[in-house]
C-alpha cells in the first residue's frame, strides 16, 4: 500500500517535472535565435519570417499534436518529455525505449516499464548530445572527410533500414498477423506517392495497423491459441 | 568549414549553444536519476537498470553518427552551430533541412543548402523559423502529456483485470471481447505501424535523385533483409543457448551487421546493380 502511494506520486512528480522542464525548455529554444540577433546585432523582418514559417507550421504543427497524442503513451511519462525535447523520435527514441522494455520484460503500462522507457530514453540523448557536442567541437575537421569515406557512405545511407530491419525483426515475427496489412497498404500507397516520407507515410500505416488490428482483435483472429 | 573567420564560426555563437546544449544534458541527467531511484523504490534489479541504460546507449550509438553527419552535411551552408543546436533539440533529420531550404527561400538566398550563407540577418533569419518551426509540441505538452498518460495507464489497468477474470471464470468456449483488452494490442500495432512505415519505404519508396541511398534499391532491401534475418538468428541463438547477456543486443547487433552488409553489397556487386533504385 505504502509503496502504492509513492507510485501515484511519482506519476504526479514526474508530470510536474516534466511540464516545468518543458517550458524551460522551450524558453532555452526561444533564447537561441534571440540570443544570435543579441550578438550580431541583426533583427531579420518578422514578414519574412512569417513567410518562411507558412510552408512549415501546417506540416509540422499539425504533426505536434498528432506525435504527441501518438507517442506519449508510448513513451511514459518521463519519456515523453524528455523525447520532446531531444527529437528524433519515431527513429531512435521510441525504438529504444520499447527495446529497453523487450530487454528488461516489462510492459509500457506498468511502473516498472515508466522506469525503463525514462531511463533508456534518458541514457540515449545523453549519448546522442554527448557524440553531437564532442563531433562538432572536436572532430568537425576529420568527420568530414570521415561521413564523406567512399567505403563507410553506403552504411550511413542504409542507417533506417537497418535500424528499422533490426528492431522490427521480433515484432514481425510475434505479430506476424497483425504486420503484414499495414505494410501491403503502406507500400501501396508508396505506388501512388513513391516519394512521400517515411514520417508522413507513417500515419496512413498507424491507422491502417490499428484498424487491423481492431477487426482481427474482434473477429478472434487474435486469439492466444492460433496466435502463438 | 570553408571559411573560418567569418561570422558562423565565433566563439560567441558556439557558447550561445553550449548553453542550450548544457540544459538539455542537465535534464537527461536529471530524468535518468530520477527514474533510478524510483526503479530502486519499486525493488527493481540493479542490473536490469544498468542494462537498460548500457543496451540504450548502444543502441544510439549508430544514429548519433549519423545525426552527427546530417549536422555535417547542413555545415557547408549554415556553419555549424545551427545545425548543432537544432539537432540536439527536437531537432530529427528530416525535418531540418526542409525547414532551412524554406527559411533560405523566405530570405531570398540563391542556391539554397548549396550555397553557404554570408548574410548575418539571413543566418538570424533561418535560426528563427528553424526554431519556431518545431517548437509547437513543447507548447502543447504541459496540457495534454498528463490526461493522456492518465488514460493510458488505467485502459492498461483495466485491461489486465478484465483478463484475470475471464482466467478466474474460465468461460472456455465463447471468449468476451473487451476494449481493455484489446489495448494490449495497440501498442505493437501503433509500433508496427511506425517501423512498417521504414520498412516500406526501403522496400518501394523513391528518394531524391541526387542522394545515393535515399530510394528504395538493391542496397535497401539487401540492408532490410539481413537486419531482420541476423536479428531473428540472434534472437534464437541467445534463447536456445540461454545467454540472457546477449538479449539486449540483439537489435544493436543486427543492426550492425546489416550495415556492413550494405558496405560489402555496395562494394562487391556490380556497379550497376549495387546503384539500381527502382523507384529514382
Amino acid at each position: 500500500m505504502m509503496a502504492k502511494n509513492k507510485t501515484k506520486s511519482y506519476f504526479d512528480r514526474v508530470h510536474t517535472w516534466g511540464r516545468i522542464s518543458s517550458v524551460t525548455a522551450l524558453c532555452v529554444l526561444l533564447m537561441f535565435p534571440m540570443a544570435v540577433c543579441l550578438y550580431l546585432g541583426v533583427w531579420p523582418e518578422a514578414k519574412l519570417v512569417f513567410s518562411g514559417l507558412l510552408k512549415l507550421i501546417p506540416i509540422y504543427w499539425a504533426t505536434s499534436v498528432i506525435e504527441v497524442i501518438l507517442y506519449t503513451p508510448m513513451l511514459g511519462g518521463g519519456g515523453t518529455y524528455l523525447s520532446f525535447v531531444t527529437g528524433n523520435i519515431p527513429n531512435l527514441k521510441l525504438p529504444c525505449a520499447i527495446n529497453a522494455m523487450e530487454g528488461a520484460k516489462v510492459k509500457a503500462t506498468s511502473e516498472e516499464g515508466e522506469v525503463i522507457s525514462t531511463i533508456a530514453i534518458a541514457a540515449s540523448s545523453i549519448v546522442t548530445t554527448v557524440i553531437l557536442a564532442i563531433g562538432v567541437l572536436v572532430f568537425a575537421p576529420f568527420l568530414d572527410a570521415f561521413t564523406n569515406n567512399a567505403l563507410l557512405k553506403p552504411a550511413f545511407a542504409q542507417v533506417l533500414p537497418a535500424l528499422f530491419g533490426a528492431l522490427g525483426a521480433g515484432y514481425f515475427i510475434k505479430h506476424w498477423k497483425i504486420s503484414v496489412f499495414p505494410i501491403l497498404v503502406m507500400i501501396i500507397v508508396l505506388v501512388f506517392a513513391p516519394a512521400m516520407g517515411a514520417s508522413t507515410l507513417l500515419f496512413p500505416g498507424i491507422v491502417a495497423s490499428v484498424a487491423g488490428a481492431a477487426v482481427m482483435y474482434y473477429t478472434g483472429m487474435l486469439d492466444k491459441k492460433t496466435d502463438k | 568549414m570553408a571559411n573560418t573567420t567569418d561570422f558562423k564560426s565565433s566563439p560567441g555563437l558556439y557558447l550561445i549553444a553550449g548553453v542550450v546544449v548544457l540544459f538539455v544534458l542537465g535534464q537527461s541527467v536529471f530524468f535518468l536519476v530520477k527514474a533510478w531511484k524510483q526503479g530502486k523504490a519499486l525493488g527493481m534489479d540493479t542490473k536490469k537498470l544498468r542494462n537498460a541504460v548500457t543496451s540504450s546507449a548502444l543502441f544510439t550509438l549508430p544514429s548519433a553518427l549519423s545525426v552527427l553527419a546530417t549536422v555535417i552535411a547542413l555545415a557547408p551552408a549554415l556553419g555549424l552551430v545551427i545545425p548543432w543546436v537544432r539537432l540536439s533539440v527536437i531537432g530529427n533529420l528530416m525535418y531540418e533541412s526542409t525547414a532551412a531550404e524554406a527559411a533560405m527561400e523566405a530570405f531570398g538566398h540563391q542556391g539554397g543548402m548549396a550555397t553557404t550563407v554570408t548574410d548575418p540577418t539571413v543566418y538570424a533569419g533561418i535560426a528563427w523559423v528553424m526554431t519556431l518551426g518545431i517548437c509547437f509540441s513543447l507548447v502543447l505538452l504541459p496540457f495534454l502529456a498528463k490526461p493522456l498518460h492518465k488514460k493510458f495507464l488505467s485502459a492498461g489497468k483495466k485491461g489486465k483485470t478484465e483478463e484475470k477474470a475471464e482466467t478466474a471464470a474460465q468461460t472456455g468456449e465463447k471468449k468476451k471481447r473487451s476494449l481493455g483488452e484489446f489495448m494490449d494490442y495497440v501498442s505493437p500495432a501503433v509500433f508496427i505501424g511506425l517501423i512498417g512505415a521504414f520498412v516500406a519505404r526501403a522496400i518501394a519508396g523513391a528518394g531524391k535523385p541526387e542522394t545515393f541511398g535515399d530510394g528504395a534499391g538493391v542496397v535497401s532491401v539487401i540492408t532490410l533483409v539481413v537486419a531482420v534475418i541476423s536479428s531473428i538468428i540472434l534472437e534464437l541463438i541467445a534463447k536456445k543457448a540461454k545467454l540472457t547477456w546477449l538479449e539486449p543486443f540483439v537489435m544493436p547487433i543486427g543492426m550492425i551487421i546489416a550495415m556492413v552488409a550494405a558496405v560489402a553489397a555496395f562494394n562487391l556487386l556490380p556497379q550497376d546493380i549495387a546503384l539500381l533504385e527502382w523507384r529514382g
